[in-house]
């Protein structure tokens, strides 16, 4: 909880990052292009955001900044699989 | 087997305290694991349309009998399944896939109404709903009724009959199930049953496009001939008009989104179950925040619903 009021911060500007992504998502629906397109900033967005919360806090190692990127792809990866499976 | 699991979920000595399955080369692994799944479901949906693709459970005579089912509760006479109308239905799902939009008017110009006439419907009032991304009748129909405007269409006692067509295809980008539902009426509307229900006017000039409440007056001048347009042979049909019941081997969509749900779910769960193991333990390592993973996927979860929902214009 103390960690969490520490970076209150940044959770609101990630809150921010993905709200505004997630209701371009939904403006863009239904078509999927722009969807793709609105997703994959949003995914870039927040592997940035990670790597800035780090480094801010001086925490970054090139550990953390493989996790972020890997995470983000698996994110990408994933709804990669759904629309190529038709959703 | 326990143990393995264990391994796998949560931090411990084996695993260096952290999650087997947060490591960085299982994340790489399952990432590669996903794209190399989506390529393949790809392939199977254009090649093996049989094996892997969209399908939907929307029958002609589902959506008549469950349009009519609200229609008589609002005490509207129920509509008659139109031969015509249904022509027209189908030769503006073909034209929407041809020509790769959503939307009433084609971006040429053309509008329901020349469908409507080249089917041979002399229409005095004429309305369309669409919607895309269905499987079944009851979710289309309710997320008709639920939009002011196409309930309006749906209750209105200015139609007498009604035509639906029901085609899979490649719509902006997105293999999906289009159902395009007409109604017209050749005569003037009379008494309305229903006390609520405004009595329609004999002549109503007005297109309100791109509402989909859209009313007409017969044009005596204009006889367009405009024939069904045939789909390209690009794309590939899995469902005959009207029907919809040609059922693939796997439904691509329902699978590729349980999957997802699935491991998302689980990555969220590892995470947390990592988060308080780490808290309590007093454990300290140089790795991300999994609240901030945490966040991310419950983000993907919620684009994944955006993405499966249906859509209604």
């Amino acid at each position: 909880m103390k960690k969490l009021k520490k970076h209150i911060g940044y959770y609101l500007s990630l809150l921010a990052i993905f709200t505004t992504g997630f209701l371009l998502t939904v403006y863009t629906s239904p078509n999927l292009n722009l969807q793709k397109l609105t997703v994959t900033l949003t995914i870039i967005a927040y592997v940035l955001w990670g790597i800035f919360h780090h480094f801010i806090n001086h925490e970054l190692t090139k550990r953390i900044v493989i996790e972020y990127s890997l995470i983000g792809l698996l994110g990408l990866s994933i709804l990669f699989f759904v629309i190529e499976g038709g959703a | 087997m326990t143990r393995f699991l264990k391994h796998l979920l949560l931090p411990r000595e084996s695993n260096n305290y952290r999650a087997r399955l947060l490591h960085h080369k299982i994340l790489l692994a399952l990432t590669l694991f996903f794209f190399s799944a989506g390529l393949l479901m790809s392939f199977l949906r254009t090649n093996y349309p049989s094996v892997l693709g969209t399908y939907s459970n929307i029958s002609q005579e589902a959506l008549l009998s469950l349009t009519n089912q609200d229609r008589q509760a609002a005490g509207v006479p129920p509509l008659s399944l139109n031969s015509e109308l249904s022509q027209a239905a189908a030769g503006k799902a073909a034209d929407m896939f041809a020509k790769d939009y959503w939307a009433h008017i084609a971006p040429d110009g053309t509008t329901p109404w020349d469908f409507i006439k080249g089917a041979g419907y002399n229409y005095i009032y004429a309305g369309e709903n669409l919607a895309r991304g269905y499987t079944t009748p009851d979710a289309v129909v309710n997320a008709w009724m639920a939009s002011p405007s196409h309930r309006e269409n749906m209750l209105s006692p200015k139609y007498n009959d009604v035509g639906f067509a029901v085609e899979t295809g490649n719509l902006t980008g997105e293999n999906t199930v289009l159902i395009v539902e007409m109604f017209g009426s050749t005569t003037f509307a009379t008494k309305t049953v229903s006390p609520q229900q405004e009595t329609a006017q004999p002549v109503q000039v007005a297109q309100a496009l791109p509402t989909p409440t859209v009313g007409e007056a017969i044009n005596s001048t204009a006889s367009q001939t405009l024939a069904v347009q045939k789909i390209g042979s690009n794309q590939k049909l899995a469902v005959n008009a009207g029907t919809g019941l040609k059922q693939p081997l796997v439904n691509g969509a329902t699978f590729s989104v349980l999957s997802a749900r699935m491991i998302i779910g689980l990555f969220i769960f590892v995470l947390i179950l990592d988060m308080i193991v780490i808290e309590r333990r007093k454990i300290i390592r140089f790795v991300g925040h999994n609240l901030d993973h945490v966040i991310f996927f419950s983000l993907l979860l919620l684009i994944i619903l955006i993405l499966a929902r249906g859509a209604i214009l």
